[in-house]
């Protein structure tokens, strides 16, 4: 890219969407890894004193990752947004690209504003009732491990889409990574009933393997919108001037319709 | 009939349900003054027990109308149509998070009803319900904080002769998402500015969001013509 303005770049709003979604998911890793050290998660078989302990190792952890996500958790939306701009570029359906966008924008407050709501209203009073602390880190892990259809769906959708596709927008293995995406939804179900083992919400099956297979999902699709958008040939013409309704500016609505 | 008279209808409901929230909010008793995170678990339940009714019409009147204000956002995704961009990237963003905005608000909602439900009931879970409320209610702020900067940006790429929205609306949109990020730390404090009943958290958050809809309807009411001027303009 040259020196010119990244304002006249043709990819700019592209560009602004990845490098925010990049934003994202790191600020996610940071604040779920490091600041809350909620991941890897609390054990579901803690006594509600123990909920109480574990509540106080982190309490400041909590509170200031949390406020983080409050503030910039919006951000989210700009891979929803590329990635249904992606599906607009292949050949299937407009549904498949609105249907994403749905799923994954109503996931947002299930998936994790409730975890972040749950865990700040433990933190914010220690003194509160062991047992009513762990009524809330309960809510807080299977809210987040356990909103699953969304997901489910949502990963089954861009792979339907990838499938159909004949301009080759996304490889053909990147749906059947989305197929993977969409069994680790399946196999954290179990998660809802049992305390402990390897299908309870911190274990081998529901956390380990799932998060591998999601940290790879996302890093590989984050690699592969960089691609699409490389590839994007928009040509390097100035905007034409929507305001004044030429045909050129209908053209471009059109194509942005 | 014309394409415009739709939008014209959606956005003329505008003041109606802005008087709906404006009364629910007056009706809350729990507003003026807010409610504050040091009363204990006895007198948050002592004021579910005596104030039942106004927390449940206020609430059911929030729970009706919060949602309301999607249709007014779908308004602005229309206007952004006009914008000169080349992909509908920024449609898609705003889009994406317009409607978990008003659902966050429309959980908080559900949070106080559940303690109105029963006031009898134990006064820690009570006072757990209330502060679920409370803290959805206002941390949940991330889509908005999300909408006010994807509008921005919008705005600021809408580079042409006359835009859709002045610039100025674009630095506006940037100073409500600054005005609105102390609310999303009242969970670190139970006194002072930060606390959710302060005036950073609670004030300045709830001036801010009432003045972007006053200031987003009047923008909206402008754009309004021109948008439909462009779909009749002659090629």
């Amino acid at each position: 890219m040259t020196r010119r303005s990244w304002r006249s770049d043709p990819k700019r709003e592209l560009w602004l969407a990845w490098y925010a979604t990049v934003a994202f998911y790191s600020l996610y890793t940071v604040v779920f890894f490091v600041i809350t050290r909620i991941q890897p998660p609390g054990k579901p078989w803690y006594s509600p004193v123990q909920v109480t302990e574990w509540f106080a190792g982190r309490h400041d952890g909590l509170l200031v990752g949390f406020a983080l996500i409050f503030v910039l958790g919006g951000l989210s939306a700009t891979a929803l947004a590329l990635i249904t701009y992606s599906i607009r570029r292949m050949s299937v359906s407009r549904a498949f690209a609105y249907s994403y966008l749905i799923l994954y924008a109503i996931a947002a407050v299930p998936g994790f504003l409730f975890i972040c709501v749950a865990m700040t209203v433990g933190a914010m009073r220690p003194d509160r009732n062991p047992a009513v602390l762990r009524w809330l880190y309960d809510f807080g892990f299977l809210s987040f491990s356990g909103t699953m259809g969304v997901f489910l769906v949502g990963s089954l959708i861009w792979m339907t889409a990838i499938l159909l596709d004949d301009n080759r927008v996304f490889p053909k293995w990147f749906g059947y990574l989305n197929l993977c995406n969409a069994l680790t939804e399946v196999v954290v179900a179990p998660s809802w009933i049992f305390h402990g083992g390897v299908l309870a919400w911190n274990g081998t099956i529901a956390w380990w393997i799932n998060v591998v297979v999601f940290g790879l999902y996302t890093g590989v699709f984050i690699f592969l919108l960089r691609q699409m958008i490389l590839r994007e040939d928009f040509g390097t013409g100035p905007l034409p001037d929507l305001g004044l309704g030429g045909p050129a500016g209908q053209v471009l609505a059109e194509a942005a319709s | 009939m014309k394409r415009t008279t739709g939008e014209r209808i959606i956005y003329w409901t505008l003041p109606v349900v802005a008087v709906m929230w404006i009364a629910a909010f007056f009706l809350f008793p729990g507003f003026l003054p807010p409610m504050s995170p040091t009363w204990s678990p006895a007198r948050v339940a002592a004021f579910y027990r005596d104030h039942t009714s106004r927390v449940r019409y206020s609430m059911i009147l929030f729970n009706w109308f919060c949602v309301a204000l999607i249709p007014i956002l779908m308004l602005i995704v229309e206007r952004m149509r006009g914008m000169a961009h080349r992909t509908p990237i920024m449609r898609y963003c705003l889009i994406g998070v317009a409607g978990a905005a008003p659902i966050a608000f429309l959980t908080s909602t559900i949070f106080w009803l559940l303690a109105a439900f029963r006031p009898d009931r134990a006064p820690a879970l009570t006072q757990l319900y209330n502060d679920l409320a409370w803290i959805t209610f206002t941390c949940g702020i991330p889509f908005l904080v999300a909408i006010c900067f994807f509008l921005a940006v919008s705005i600021y790429l809408d580079q042409q002769v006359r835009p859709v929205f002045g610039r100025w609306v674009a630095h506006f949109n940037i100073l409500a998402a600054i005005a609105l990020v102390p609310a999303g730390f009242a969970g670190l404090t139970l006194n002072g500015p930060f606390a959710w009943n302060g005036f950073l958290s609670f004030w300045v958050k709830n001036v801010v969001i009432a003045l972007w809809i006053a200031v987003m309807a009047v923008v909206l009411g402008r754009a309004a013509p021109r948008g439909g001027a462009l779909v009749e303009a002659p090629a």
